[in-house]
């Protein structure tokens, strides 16, 4: 029983973190929660679900989703995020709000409202590990999971792109002034960062067997708590935290009779551990606001 | 009785020993300076008298009564008043907006009309109007403060800091970044003010633009005070050449410019 | 005719609760996510007190404004440990909570929410529309008067000092802790009042009336109309809040909407339709200003250079 709660709730953390994953890594590069984000995910469920349907691989699913939501992405940074830069933490953040409310609007008309089917067989068995089900969407989360998390860890620290997002997350004008090209560094992350949310919106679409225009409101917000409990900018707290969340909401729900629904478990956490230390559970950023 | 006691303070953060134990008097009507290299601890000093921070150990005293680690309105509302070294303007108003709002204390709470940031009540708009003249601001008042160039978001901060007729004002080097042809405007706008017996604590980088305008100098050095005394004192003082020669970029000249101290100095604008 | 004066309710309600929401917003420059989560607090207040206590209607407005003003007191004492962008997130999940409780606490009536709220009276007749469109006016020029009021007083001018520049306003005699929960308690509290009048005109309130998506749609219709102004919040209320009822093909597009004017608006005019310095504001003054050019001139004659 234990090892079952185990093993969902590292699944549900896996799919959290790569949720959070993209938001924090644009956080760390322009300093803004972009909401609009897992409008992107959204989209790459829709669009993982219609490739499917049409050449019943989801390999091709995948890829082309990331390629439209990295389209999406690219041009909102261009005409929407970049042109409003220096007002300031907010302003962004309610354009991004609108963005993405007017994005799932957007596929409640193109799509329909009602949710549709991703039945996509997974090529992957089901494994029995200690007296608990481990099946092969689950798997698949597991595996991209890891290596979305190996293959970002890698770039951050080992490559030329990683090495100017660390830059540029610490000091946009210092390292604006010392030649590196903020803006295709921008387009390059916002463009990783949109191919994420693809990935999460296929890998939540067919591990629920569901797509709806509403299916990004949820890991919206629980996408916020997590970034902000794991330190914003600091994508290894936003995994860590989002195994946490993933672990605890698992848990709780299913040892404790708990009053409040599950979802309202990331923002009361976000919100206890706000006021214990409002900078957040792990150092983001090095300098302050 | 001082008007102003720094009681042995000592302000660490973490693990650096930013002020160690400092400790003078300030009595009313005198013009103190704080000089010092970079990284002397002038600024976290600056700091602690104005209430952003809370000294480790030591007492600040202001009138018999301790004010260490309380803040800036408190601080402000006794009768203390900072400028900001980089100005700070309220952006959004007027310059008349930002110096009347600077003006008008919580005391004026009790009548309406006298609040009127728009309104029209004449001690608070002579006041204000006085103000404006003293620092040279006349020909803004009705300019968004962000239109100011740096000359006039200088002299805005020490209106907006003399603005509630404050006991004592400290300021935080006022002289940075101002060019030659504004240093001499500046000195007299300061000078001025402090002859009509308001109590000026300066900070400043420019020794002797500091040295010009005091009755007693404070040097710091590494978080300590080395050496205090009058300016020809310390002008002389060879703990203090040590001190400025021995750092890069230790400051304009240990020795003073010719700058007149002189009230009768030709000024310019 | 009764349609028009239901509509014009609905828009009264969105203007007190915009102009509300610019006293932290506007005034202060402080991020509120949550007006709606205020507005539900007061409006669920009124209902459980005047369906299941049989409480006055005329009783139920103080009680609605205490409540969320409480709620608002509780939000402003924790945006002073927060910054910017936490605060905002903070606010987004106080929306999902308070909903959230709504939705569970028994005393709240549970997922089916408050119903049957009887409707208020005034000296024994039972309240039509008309007299909740008057309420609701009256409320909402309250709410403007106290508003315009804050713009002259010193208090006014330090919450925008603190938007301005918080370290400066604290510099200058400005006590920027306590009248940042002010601004938040007073927000709030508005916002509840208009809740005790939407409760009987509904005559029912269901939990997920309050949520994130209302309070945004609040804050657009701010945006829209002039972030900072009083003619801005009711400007915006007015025309986002009576353009779905009256083109009715709109309100399948509703939120689509909502959404577009808030990112449109933020790209190009942030400061709104009749914000300071927009684009409308600007061509207004400057052509009173002719028109006063002319009438002293007596003639049409282009202005003396210099003028």
């Amino acid at each position: 029983m234990v090892v079952s709660s185990l093993i969902n709730g590292i699944v549900l953390g896996s799919l959290y973190a790569l949720i959070a994953l993209g938001p924090s890594l644009l956080y760390g590069i322009l300093r803004i929660l972009d909401i609009a984000n897992v409008a992107g995910l959204t989209l790459g469920a829709y669009t993982g679900l219609k490739v499917f349907n049409a050449t019943h691989s989801l390999l091709a699913a995948l890829v082309v989703a990331m390629l439209a939501s990295a389209a999406f992405g690219y041009l909102l940074q261009r005409f929407l995020y970049r042109p409003i830069l220096g007002r300031g933490p907010l302003i962004p953040l309610i354009a991004s709000i609108g963005m993405f409310i007017a994005m799932e609007e957007v596929f409640r008309l193109v799509f329909g409202p009602y949710p549709l089917d991703f039945p996509a067989p997974v090529p992957l068995p089901t494994v029995h590990v200690g007296g608990a089900v481990v099946t092969g969407v689950q798997l698949l989360i597991l595996i991209v999971g890891v290596a979305v998390l190996v293959g970002t860890w890698y770039a951050l620290r080992r490559t030329r792109l990683g090495l100017l997002w660390r830059a540029t997350s610490q000091d946009r004008e210092t390292a604006s002034a010392m030649g590196v090209n903020t803006g295709l560094v921008i387009a390059t992350i916002f463009l990783i960062g949109y191919a994420l949310a693809a990935i999460s919106g296929v890998l939540l679409g067919v591990n629920y067997n569901t797509v709806y225009p509403t299916m990004g409101d949820i890991p919206a917000y629980k996408m916020l708590a997590i970034i902000v409990l794991g330190g914003l900018g600091n994508p290894l707290g936003t995994i860590l935290a989002a195994m946490l969340i993933g672990l605890v909401e698992t848990f709780v729900v299913s040892y404790v009779g708990f009053v409040l629904p599950r979802d309202a478990i990331a923002f009361i956490v976000l919100i206890v551990i706000l006021l214990v230390r409002p900078q957040g559970l792990l150092p983001g950023e090095s300098s302050g606001s | 009785m001082a008007l102003l006691e720094i009681d042995s303070v000592t302000v660490r953060f973490g693990g650096l020993v930013a002020l160690r134990e400092v400790a003078f008097d300030v009595d009313e009507g005198q013009f103190i300076s704080i000089i010092g290299p970079n990284g002397a601890g002038k600024t976290t000093l600056f700091n602690a008298i104005a209430g952003v921070i809370k000294p480790s150990s030591g007492r600040i005293r202001f009138q018999g009564r301790e004010v260490q680690g309380s803040n800036p309105s408190h601080m402000s509302h006794l009768g203390v008043r900072r400028t900001f070294q980089v100005a700070r303007p309220f952006a959004s108003m007027t310059v008349r907006e930002n110096v009347r709002l600077a003006a008008a204390g919580r005391q004026v709470l009790q009548s309406a009309r006298a609040l009127g940031l728009r309104g029209r009540v004449r001690p608070l708009a002579d006041r204000v109007d006085g103000l404006l003249e003293t620092t040279g601001l006349t020909a803004d008042a009705r300019r968004r403060a962000s239109e100011l160039n740096i000359g006039g978001l200088r002299r805005l901060e020490i209106a907006r800091a003399l603005a509630s007729e404050p006991k004592v004002l400290l300021l935080d080097e006022p002289a940075a970044g101002i060019g030659v042809d504004g240093l001499r405007p500046l000195a007299e706008l300061i000078r001025g003010v402090h002859q009509r017996g308001l109590t000026v604590l300066l900070v400043e980088h420019y020794v002797g633009f500091a040295l010009s305008l005091s009755d007693r100098v404070i040097v710091l050095d590494e978080g300590t005070m080395i050496a205090h005394g009058t300016p020809e004192q310390i002008r002389n003082d060879e703990r203090v050449i040590a001190a400025y020669l021995g750092k890069a970029g230790g400051g304009q000249g240990d020795r003073p410019p010719a700058v007149p101290p002189g009230p009768d100095a030709p000024g310019e604008r | 005719m009764s349609y028009m004066i239901v509509v014009s309710v609905t828009v009264v309600i969105y203007a007190i609760l915009t102009v509300s929401l610019n006293i932290i917003v506007g005034y202060v420059g402080q991020p509120n996510l949550a007006q709606s989560a205020f507005f539900g607090i007061g409006a669920y207040f009124a209902a459980v007190f005047s369906t299941r206590y049989h409480t006055s209607f005329w009783l139920t407005i103080p009680l609605a404004f205490a409540t969320a003003g409480v709620a608002g007191l509780v939000l402003g004492a924790i945006s002073l440990r927060l910054r910017e962008d936490f605060l905002a997130i903070t606010t987004i999940g106080l929306n999902f909570v308070i909903v959230a409780v709504f939705q569970y606490v028994p005393f709240f009536g549970g997922a089916v929410g408050i119903y049957a709220i009887p409707l208020p009276s005034i000296a024994g007749h039972q309240f039509g529309n008309n007299a909740f469109l008057t309420v609701g006016l009256m409320m909402l020029a309250f709410v403007m008067a106290v508003s315009k009021y804050l713009e002259h007083t010193w208090f006014g001018a330090s919450l925008m000092a603190i938007r301005d520049d918080q370290t400066a306003a604290s510099s200058v005699g400005v006590p920027v802790a306590s009248y940042k929960v002010i601004a938040f308690t007073l927000s709030a509290a508005f916002a509840g009042m208009a809740g005790s009048l939407y409760a009987p005109f509904l005559s029912a309130v269901t939990p997920t009336s309050f949520g994130f998506i209302e309070s945004v749609i609040v804050l657009a219709m701010l945006i829209f109309g002039g972030l900072g102004t009083i003619r801005g919040a009711v400007l915006g209320a007015l025309i986002l809040g009576a353009l779905p009822e009256v083109f009715r093909f709109i309100s399948n597009y509703r939120l689509l909407m909502f959404g577009a004017i808030l990112l449109l608006m933020l790209r190009f005019q942030p400061v709104g339709l009749v914000g300071e310095g927009s684009v409308l504001v600007k061509l207004t003054r400057r052509a009173t200003e002719e028109l006063r050019r002319r009438r002293h001139k007596g003639t049409s004659d282009p202005p003396a250079a210099g003028v």
